[in-house]
C-alpha cells in the first residue's frame, strides 16, 4: 500500500428501514466497519439485496443513518457535499447540458473562473477519452460515452473520496471491458481513492486492490480478498493467465456463491 | 410500455383512489373548506361576492326541491353527449380519409388549420344569427369545437401505421375495405382515444360558453343567470358542479378509457 | 462517381422543392374553392347576404370601423374612432399583460409545488380541479367581482393561463428523475443550484408544451370573456356586431381573430416548442 492514511473511515454502521408494502422493519446493513486509504481502490461485492447499494447512498449524504459513524477526512458525513463525488449507476449527467459543461458543474456550483474551469474541464476530457465531444449533448452520446463524462464530471471536482455504485451495469459487454480498463489507467493516472460497487466478480477482481465480500441480508462484511497485482498489468489480455487475478476471483466468487446460496435456501 | 395483457379493471382503481387519495382529499377538503369559511367570513356582503360553503349547499338543497338543478344538469350533459357523439362520428371518418390519402391530407390540411383557429366560440356570433338563441346555435358551436382535435388525431393515428402492416394484408388479399377495417382503424385506436377525450373535453367548454351565450337552460346558463340576479351561491354551486362533473368524466371514463384502449391496441412492438 | 453524387443530390434537392410547391398548390385549392362560392354566393343569392355577406362588405367594413380614424397616428394613439384597431390592441394588450404576468407566476409556483413531493400531492387535486372549471365558467363570478371590463376579462384570461401552468410545470418538475437532484447534490450544490440546474431546464418541455397550451386556451376564454363580460376587443367586437346584425363586421373579426392565433401558434409557440424538444430532446423522460 502506497499511503497509510484512512480517507474514509466506517465504524459500527447500522442501517434499517421500513418496507414500503408491509411497514416491517427490514435490516439493511449490520455493523459495518472498513477503512478506505489514500489512493486505494476498494471494491464491494455480495449478492442483490445485501445493501451494497444502501451503504453507498450513506456514504453520498443521501440517506440519513442513526447507528454509527462515517467519516471522510476525519469528519463525519451529515449529508451531500463536494468531498465525496458520486457516479451512479443510472445515466445521471444532466441530459440539458453539453459534455464539456456536464464535466464543469462541480467547479461552476464552487464559483470557480471561467477560465480555471474550462482548462480543467479540458484536462479530464482528455483523459477520459472524450476529445471531440465536448460540445455534444448527453442524448447524441453512447451508453460507454455518457458513463466516461460522468467519470469525469466526478473527477474534475476532485473529491477527497470518489464512490460508484455499479457504474458499468447499464453498457454492454465489450465496452463494460473497455471501461474498466480506463478506470484502471485512471485510477493509475490519479491515485484518487475509490469505493466501486459490484455485483460482478470479475470486475471486482479486476479493479480492487482489496474486494470486501457482503453477506446476503442484513448486510454484513464477510471477508476480505486482497489483490496484489500491480495496476500497471492489468489489462484483460494478461488477466486470463495471471495466477494471482484467477485466485482472487475464484476465491471471491466462491464466497458470494455461498451467500447467494443462503439467500435462495431462506 | 408494459406488456400487460390488460389493464386494471376500473373497481381496482377505484379502490386503490379510496385507499391512498381519499385522506389525502379529505384532508385537502375540509382545509379548503376553512378557508373558503373564514374568507366569506371576513368580507363585507359575502352573499353577494363569496357565499359561504353553507350557503351554497343550501342554494342546493333549494334548487334540488325546486327541480332545477337535475333538469339543468340533465340539459348540459344531452347536449354534451350528443354533440360529442355526431363531433366523433363525423370527425373519425373524415381522418380517416385524409389519413388514407397523401393528396387529400395534403390539400385539406391547411384549411382546417385555419378553420380550428377560429375557435368555436368565435363563429358563436356568425351562428346566432343564422339561427338565433336556439339549441341549434350551441350545437353548431359544439359540433365545431369537438370536430377538429378527434380529426387531426385520427389523420396523425393512420398516418402512424407502418406501410408493411398494409402491405402484409394486401399479400394476404385484402380488399381496400378490409384494410381499413383489420389495418387501419385498429392501428389508429390509441389516437382514437386520445382524440376523443380531447374532443369531448373541448364540446364540455363549448357546451357551457354556448349556454351561457344563447341563454339556453342547463349549467351554462345557471350561473349567468345567478349572476344576472345576484345569486351568487348558485353562480357558485354551478361552476363547482361544472368541474366536479368533469374530473368524474375525465377521470373515471376518460382517461382509464383511453389508458386501455393504448394498452390493448398499442402497437407495443414499435 | 462524383458527378453521378452531385446529380443525385440537386435531383433531390429539386424534388424536395417540387413537394413543397405541390403542397401549396394543393392546400390553396380548398382556399380558392372556397371563396369561388362565397362570390358566387354573391351573385346569385342562394343565401341572403344578412347570412353570408358579400365578399366586398367584409373588406369594406375595415373602412367603415375605421372611418374617421386619423390614419396611423390616431390607431396607435388608441382614438375613440378607430374601433376595428382599438379593439384589436385591447385584445392583444390583454394576451400580452396576461402572458406576462400569468406565465411566470404559474411556472413559480409549479415549481415550488413540485419540489416538494408531498405538498405537490395535496396540490395536484387543486390543480386539476382549477382546471376542470374551464376559464369560461368563471366569467359570471368574475363579473360579480370585478364588474363588466378590463379587469374582468383579465382576469379570466389569467386565471386559464395560471392554472394551467402551474400544473404543467408541477408535473414536469415531479417527472425528473431523481438522479439529477442527488448528482447535483453530491456535489455539493445547495437547493437554489438543484433548482436553476436541475428543476428548471428538466421542467422546460413540459413548461413549454405548457405555455403553448395556455395561450391557446387562454385566448379562447378570452374571446368568449370579452363577448360576456367585456366593454373592448374582439370578442366585444364580434358579439356587438352581431346583436346588430352587422355580420360582415363579424365575419372580417372572426378572420382577425383566427389569424392573430395562428400567426402566434404557428410562428412563435410551436417553433419554440420544437426548437426545445430538438435541443433537449425528449430523451430524459422517466421512464
Amino acid at each position: 500500500m502506497n499511503a497509510m492514511t484512512a480517507k474514509l473511515v466506517v465504524e459500527g454502521l447500522c442501517h434499517h428501514y421500513p418496507d414500503e408494502y408491509t411497514g416491517e422493519s427490514v435490516h439493511a446493513l449490520e455493523d459495518i466497519n472498513l477503512e478506505l486509504y489514500e489512493g486505494e481502490l476498494v471494491s464491494v461485492v455480495g449478492p442483490s439485496g445485501c445493501g451494497k447499494s444502501t451503504l453507498l447512498n450513506i456514504l453520498a449524504g443521501l440517506l440519513p443513518y442513526k447507528v454509527g459513524k462515517a467519516s471522510v477526512d476525519g469528519k463525519v458525513i451529515e449529508g451531500p457535499g463536494p468531498d465525496r463525488g458520486v457516479v451512479f449507476q443510472e445515466h445521471a449527467i444532466l441530459p440539458w447540458r453539453t459534455v464539456s459543461r456536464n464535466i464543469g458543474h462541480g467547479l461552476e456550483i464552487r464559483g470557480l473562473p471561467k477560465e480555471e474551469i474550462s482548462r480543467r474541464v479540458q484536462e479530464y476530457v482528455d483523459l477520459v477519452g472524450l476529445s471531440g465531444f465536448e460540445d455534444k449533448y448527453p442524448h447524441e452520446l453512447s451508453g460507454g460515452m455518457k458513463q466516461r463524462c460522468a467519470v469525469a464530471r466526478t473527477l474534475c471536482a476532485d473529491p477527497i473520496v470518489m464512490l460508484m455504485d455499479e457504474p458499468f451495469a447499464a453498457v454492454d459487454a465489450q465496452t463494460r471491458i473497455t471501461l474498466q480498463e480506463e478506470l484502471n489507467r485512471i485510477a493509475l493516472a490519479t491515485k484518487k481513492t475509490i469505493l466501486f460497487i459490484t455485483h460482478s466478480v470479475d470486475e471486482a477482481a479486476f479493479l480492487a486492490d482489496r474486494c470486501l465480500v457482503f453477506s446476503a441480508r442484513p448486510g454484513r462484511l464477510k471477508q476480505i480478498v486482497t489483490v496484489d497485482i500491480p495496476r500497471e498489468k492489468r489489462i484483460w489480455e494478461n488477466m486470463n493467465a495471471d495466477a494471482e487475478f484467477i485466485r482472487c476471483r475464484d476465491e471471491i466468487l466462491r464466497l458470494v456463491r455461498e451467500e447467494v446460496s443462503v439467500a435462495i435456501e431462506e | 410500455m408494459q406488456s400487460k395483457s390488460k389493464g386494471p379493471s376500473l373497481a381496482w382503481r377505484f379502490q386503490r383512489l379510496l385507499q391512498i387519495d381519499a385522506m389525502n382529499l379529505v384532508i385537502l377538503i375540509i382545509g379548503v373548506y376553512i378557508v373558503w369559511s373564514i374568507i366569506s367570513a371576513l368580507i363585507d356582503n359575502p352573499a353577494r361576492y363569496l357565499p359561504s360553503p353553507i350557503a351554497v349547499a343550501l342554494s342546493s338543497v333549494d334548487m334540488l326541491y325546486k327541480g332545477l338543478l337535475p333538469s339543468y344538469f340533465g340539459d348540459t350533459l344531452m347536449r354534451l353527449i350528443s354533440g360529442s357523439i355526431i363531433g366523433l362520428a363525423v370527425g373519425i371518418p373524415f381522418g380517416l380519409v385524409l389519413g388514407i390519402n397523401r393528396t387529400v391530407a395534403d390539400m385539406f390540411h391547411p384549411i382546417m388549420n385555419f378553420f380550428q383557429s377560429v375557435s368555436g366560440i368565435a363563429i358563436f356570433p356568425i351562428v346566432v344569427i343564422w339561427w338565433g338563441n336556439s339549441d341549434k346555435t350551441i350545437f353548431a358551436v359544439i359540433l365545431y369545437t369537438a370536430f377538429f382535435p378527434i380529426a387531426f388525431n385520427v389523420l396523425s393515428g393512420v398516418r402512424e401505421i407502418p406501410i408493411r402492416y398494409i402491405s402484409a394484408a394486401r399479400t394476404l388479399g385484402a380488399s381496400r375495405f378490409q384494410v381499413i377495417k383489420d389495418v387501419l382503424l385498429p392501428g389508429a385506436m390509441p389516437h382514437i382515444a386520445t382524440g376523443s377525450r380531447l374532443s369531448i373535453g373541448f364540446a364540455w367548454r363549448a357546451v357551457i360558453a354556448g349556454e351561457m351565450l344563447a341563454g339556453q337552460q342547463g349549467l351554462g346558463w345557471m350561473i349567468f343567470t345567478g349572476q344576472d340576479a345576484d345569486r351568487t351561491a348558485e353562480v357558485v354551486l354551478g361552476m363547482m358542479l361544472i368541474g366536479v362533473t368533469w374530473i368524474i368524466l375525465d377521470h373515471y371514463l376518460l382517461r382509464p378509457f383511453e389508458a386501455d384502449t393504448i394498452e390493448r391496441w398499442g402497437l407495443v412492438q414499435r | 462517381m462524383t458527378t453521378a453524387v452531385t446529380a443525385l443530390s440537386t435531383s433531390i434537392q429539386r424534388r424536395i422543392g417540387r413537394q413543397k410547391l405541390r403542397k401549396f398548390i394543393l392546400g390553396a385549392i380548398p382556399f380558392v374553392f372556397l371563396l369561388v362560392i362565397w362570390q358566387m354566393n354573391t351573385a346569385f343569392e342562394w343565401l341572403p347576404p344578412v347570412f353570408i355577406p358579400p365578399m366586398g362588405d367584409v373588406f369594406g367594413a375595415i373602412i367603415t370601423l375605421q372611418e374617421d380614424c386619423i390614419g396611423l397616428i390616431g390607431a396607435i394613439t388608441m382614438h375613440n374612432s378607430c374601433s376595428m384597431t382599438n379593439n384589436i390592441f385591447s385584445s392583444m394588450g390583454r394576451v400580452i399583460l396576461a402572458a406576462v404576468i400569468g406565465l411566470p407566476l404559474g411556472i413559480a409556483f409549479g415549481i415550488i409545488a413540485g419540489m416538494n413531493r408531498t405538498a405537490s400531492k395535496f396540490l395536484e387535486p387543486i390543480g386539476v380541479f382549477a382546471n376542470s372549471i374551464s376559464g369560461i365558467a368563471w366569467i359570471p363570478l368574475a363579473i360579480v367581482w370585478f364588474g363588466v371590463g378590463w379587469l374582468t376579462t383579465l382576469f379570466i384570461m389569467l386565471n386559464t393561463i395560471f392554472w394551467l401552468m402551474f400544473f404543467n410545470s408541477m408535473l414536469g418538475v415531479r417527472g425528473i428523475a431523481k438522479v439529477y437532484e442527488q448528482s447535483v447534490l453530491t456535489m455539493g450544490g445547495s437547493r437554489m443550484d438543484v433548482i436553476r440546474h436541475v428543476y428548471l431546464p428538466g421542467a422546460m418541455p413540459s413548461i413549454i408544451t405548457g405555455m403553448r397550451m395556455s395561450m391557446g386556451f387562454g385566448w379562447r376564454a378570452l374571446i368568449a370573456a370579452e363577448m360576456v363580460g367585456g366593454d373592448s376587443g374582439l370578442g366585444f367586437m364580434i358579439f356587438t356586431a352581431s346583436e346588430e346584425f352587422k355580420i360582415e363586421e363579424v365575419f372580417l373579426g372572426v378572420i382577425i381573430i383566427s389569424i392573430i392565433f395562428m400567426a402566434t401558434d404557428r410562428y412563435f409557440l410551436a417553433p419554440l416548442e420544437k426548437w426545445t424538444i430538438e435541443r433537449w430532446g425528449l430523451v430524459w423522460k422517466p421512464t
